[in-house]
């Protein structure tokens, strides 16, 4: 989108002359069509967004919280950082309204107990699994034409209301750019999470996050892509907690009390990952 | 009474355009018989080829010409199924095949249908994805009506009446030849000046009969509605079967859904004469014998059932699709038959205007079923827990299955206050390392954060579990689940640390 820059060329700027003509256009532009905002302003889209149910999240977000009928790429270094704990009050919530959650090519087996502590319904998870072929190394590299194909089926049919996807890093752009035309007729969030190697590469997706661990039941936000101002310092979300409290605090030594300093350069992606078959945890 | 008659003009065309590829369709094709061309498309008579003509003048006009073989039988199926989809509108359908007619009785439908005109409009719906060209005219005699269909060629619609005088006149314009038993002696009727049925009727009756016999006077009764004209009605097959021989052998999957796209919405129509949805069909694939020595199979059978059954054309020919892109040919394709006896009656379930969480579902089941149409039934699942304290025997993964009934959701479990189990789980536990009594992990020391807790259960089926589990972080923060083996490793043995799944 390039509503900004539409915004610039719009003829009361182009114009001088016409300013005391139509000066609301100047005044609040925003106001005149959705889809226009000012630089520093966030975007804001036609569809409701969903709640991500991190209320500091929600102020950083265009349109205050998870987009729908777009994709959303989520970056993170490795599975198992806290990505499904960030991502389950808006799963919860999609749930409750009786739609279907599916889950393309996830990296590990899943656990029923844990899911449902986390207070998923199981029985609407789908699992849709590549046919067994690229194993190893290559598929973590390569997308698989049968999961992009039904990732592609699943959301052009519209019947699904949350798609998690967990794709390779060497996509091509136009994948990206088909996924996201198909998702315009999907009424919901879509997650696409790549390995962070990712960020450098040209996406179609409006939003992008990248995740990294921030400590203990904590994790560090950064906004890589978003309808609006670049993010000025990364963000700290408290996760719903696996310790208890007394716990907690006692693994957090005292040179960690204050994570922000320590992620200001943010680590480079473990080059070992490729070797493991399926999951690899930090 | 009131008698619907469609004609078919194109049927032996039709029917053998249906045996070609997409690529073909298009050219100039004509149909032989006895040597010579009884019919040709479009295409060929832009490049001057009548019926009438010998091959090799065909040949001469239209070097590209794909000359097929009239085939009765061909013809048969095809009229069949335009029967069969008449059937979904009249139990009182009769079927004239040396005319390519249709006779329909619809007066007792009428008023369901919500009129002659609605019911026309709705007739030529189902009959248009057959693909055949139809003349269709309505009288209150049989006859009358087939003669009228035949008579006009170029009006879909064609002249509707329910008055026998109105009927009489129109009637008087029917040239000669269309009068079935007229036929042969039809030029004897030209060289005598007769050319309309009102010519034929002007006779003294006496004279005709004793020239022609009594079937040509018959036969103008009938249409006139001077006389009684008993039908046969059609009856459904119990089990559907259709063939189709392809023109040229299939060489690829596309090739094969090509013609069995015919042959579904042949099934289609069937089903639709029932009221009925298909629930399971057989699609078989004939092959050419020429691997004989090489055991070849002589046909290849896919067999497909669907979840919930339905009467929809596209969704069938979709499924089919996904199922055959993932199949290899073993030998080139010469014939193909479809199979079904499998049917669910009763009314369909009704359509939405607006999504409701039933229609939701409905989507959602058709989503699922072509995803495991292409991917395998295996590779779509759908999660369900299993009361069991062993990490591992709690997720049971089975074939997803939406049931369309199920509108009702469950209410969503509530999350308790704090998490105990991981969201991943590894397939197979990974062994570590151990350093001054703590697990290691490529190399770096995990933080033992909570536990133990203990697990130990299992001792009925074999796989005893006797664990210690730990909550553990990396040294970035990251949670993971690790055990250590109850008992002490025995000697020679691994360590006693295991890495379990993840806090996602």
């Amino acid at each position: 989108m390039d509503a900004p820059s539409l915004a610039l060329r719009s003829p009361a700027l182009a114009r001088p002359a016409q300013q005391q003509a139509r000066p609301q256009v100047l005044v609040a532009p925003e106001t005149v069509h959705p889809t226009l905002w000012r630089a520093h302003q966030l975007g804001r889209s036609r569809a409701e967004a969903l709640a991500t149910g991190f209320p500091e999240l929600d102020a950083e977000l265009p349109g205050g919280g998870w987009p729908r009928r777009t994709l959303t790429e989520l970056l993170l270094p490795h599975a198992g950082l806290g990505e499904l704990r960030l991502l389950a009050p808006a799963l919860r919530e999609v749930m409750h309204g009786g739609r279907v959650v599916m889950l393309f090519d996830p990296p590990a087996a899943l656990c029923a107990p844990g899911l449902m502590q986390l207070g998923l319904d199981v029985q609407q998870l789908m699992v849709v699994q590549g046919r067994a072929g690229l194993r190893g190394a290559a598929r973590e590299l390569l997308p698989n034409a049968d999961v992009l194909w039904a990732l592609e089926q699943a959301l052009r049919s519209g019947h699904v209301g949350a798609v998690l996807a967990w794709l390779p890093v060497r996509l091509r752009a136009d994948v990206l750019r088909r996924l996201q035309l198909a998702a315009q007729s999907h009424d919901g969030p879509v997650f696409l999470l790549r390995e962070l190697a990712a960020q450098s590469r040209p996406s179609a997706a409006p939003l992008r996050l990248a995740l990294q661990p921030g400590g203990i039941d904590r994790l560090t936000l950064r906004v890589l892509k978003r309808r609006g101002p670049a993010q000025l310092q990364p963000l700290q979300l408290a996760l719903p907690p696996v310790l208890h409290q007394p716990t907690a605090v006692r693994a957090q030594p005292p040179a960690e009390a204050s994570p922000l300093a320590v992620e200001a350069a943010p680590p480079a992606p473990r080059p070992s990952l490729h070797g493991a078959p399926h999951f690899q945890p930090g | 009474m009131l008698w619907i008659a469609v004609h078919l003009p194109q049927l032996s065309l039709e029917s053998f355009a249906a045996t070609l590829d997409e690529a073909r369709r298009g050219e100039a094709i004509a149909l032989l018989q006895e040597h010579r061309i009884a019919a040709v498309n479009a295409a060929a008579a832009r490049a001057g080829i009548k019926p009438g003509h010998k091959r090799a003048t065909a040949l001469a006009l239209a070097p590209a010409l794909v000359l097929g073989e009239a085939d009765a039988y061909r013809d048969a199926q095809a009229l069949q199924a335009a029967a069969h989809a008449a059937l979904a509108f009249t139990p009182s359908v009769n079927l004239q095949a040396a005319e390519h007619t249709l006779l329909l009785e619809v007066q007792a439908s009428l008023r369901y249908f919500g009129g002659l005109k609605t019911l026309l409009q709705r007739l030529h719906q189902d009959l248009a994805p057959l693909g055949h060209a139809v003349q269709c005219a309505s009288a209150p005699t049989a006859l009358g009506a087939a003669l009228l269909a035949r008579w006009h060629p170029g009006f879909e619609i064609g002249a509707h009446t329910t008055d026998l005088k109105l009927l009489a006149q129109r009637l008087n314009g029917v040239p000669v030849w269309l009068l079935g038993p007229g036929r042969e002696h039809w030029e004897a009727l030209q060289g005598m000046g007769l050319h309309d049925l009102s010519d034929l009727r002007s006779l003294p009756r006496s004279g005709v009969a004793r020239r022609f016999g009594p079937g040509l006077l018959q036969d103008l009764d009938r249409a006139y509605g001077l006389q009684p004209d008993p039908c046969d009605w059609i009856t459904l097959p119990p089990v559907f079967d259709s063939r189709l021989e392809l023109f040229a052998r299939a060489d690829t999957t596309e090739q094969v859904l090509h013609g069995a796209a015919v042959l579904l919405q042949r099934l289609v129509a069937w089903a639709n004469g029932q009221h009925a949805r298909v629930g399971r069909f057989v699609l078989r694939m004939h092959h050419e014998p020429r691997h004989r020595d090489g055991g070849q199979p002589l046909h290849t059978t896919l067999e497909i059932a669907l979840a919930e059954a339905s009467s929809d054309a596209d969704h069938l020919r979709l499924l089919l699709r996904e199922r055959l892109a993932h199949m290899p040919l073993s030998a080139p394709t010469l014939e193909l038959s479809l199979h079904c006896s499998q049917v669910s009656r009763g009314a369909p379930p009704n359509g939405e205007l607006f999504p409701t969480p039933r229609s939701e579902r409905e989507g959602l089941l058709r989503l699922v079923e072509r995803l495991q149409a292409r991917l395998g039934r295996e590779q779509v699942q759908q999660l369900r827990w299993k009361p069991d304290h062993r990490p591992e025997c709690s997720t049971v993964l089975q074939p997803a299955e939406v049931r369309p009934n199920a509108v009702s959701v469950s209410p969503a479990p509530a999350g308790c206050g704090h998490l105990s189990r991981p969201v991943w789980l590894l397939p197979e536990p990974q062994p570590l390392a151990e350093r001054h009594f703590k697990p290691v992990l490529d190399g770096e020391p995990l933080q033992l954060l909570g536990g133990p807790e203990r697990i130990e259960t299992g001792w009925w089926d074999g796989a005893v579990a006797q664990r210690d589990y730990f909550i553990a972080a990396t040294g970035e923060g990251a949670l993971l689940w690790v055990y250590r083996d109850r008992l002490p490793p025995l000697e020679g043995e691994a360590a006693a640390w295991y890495l379990h799944g993840g806090f996602g």
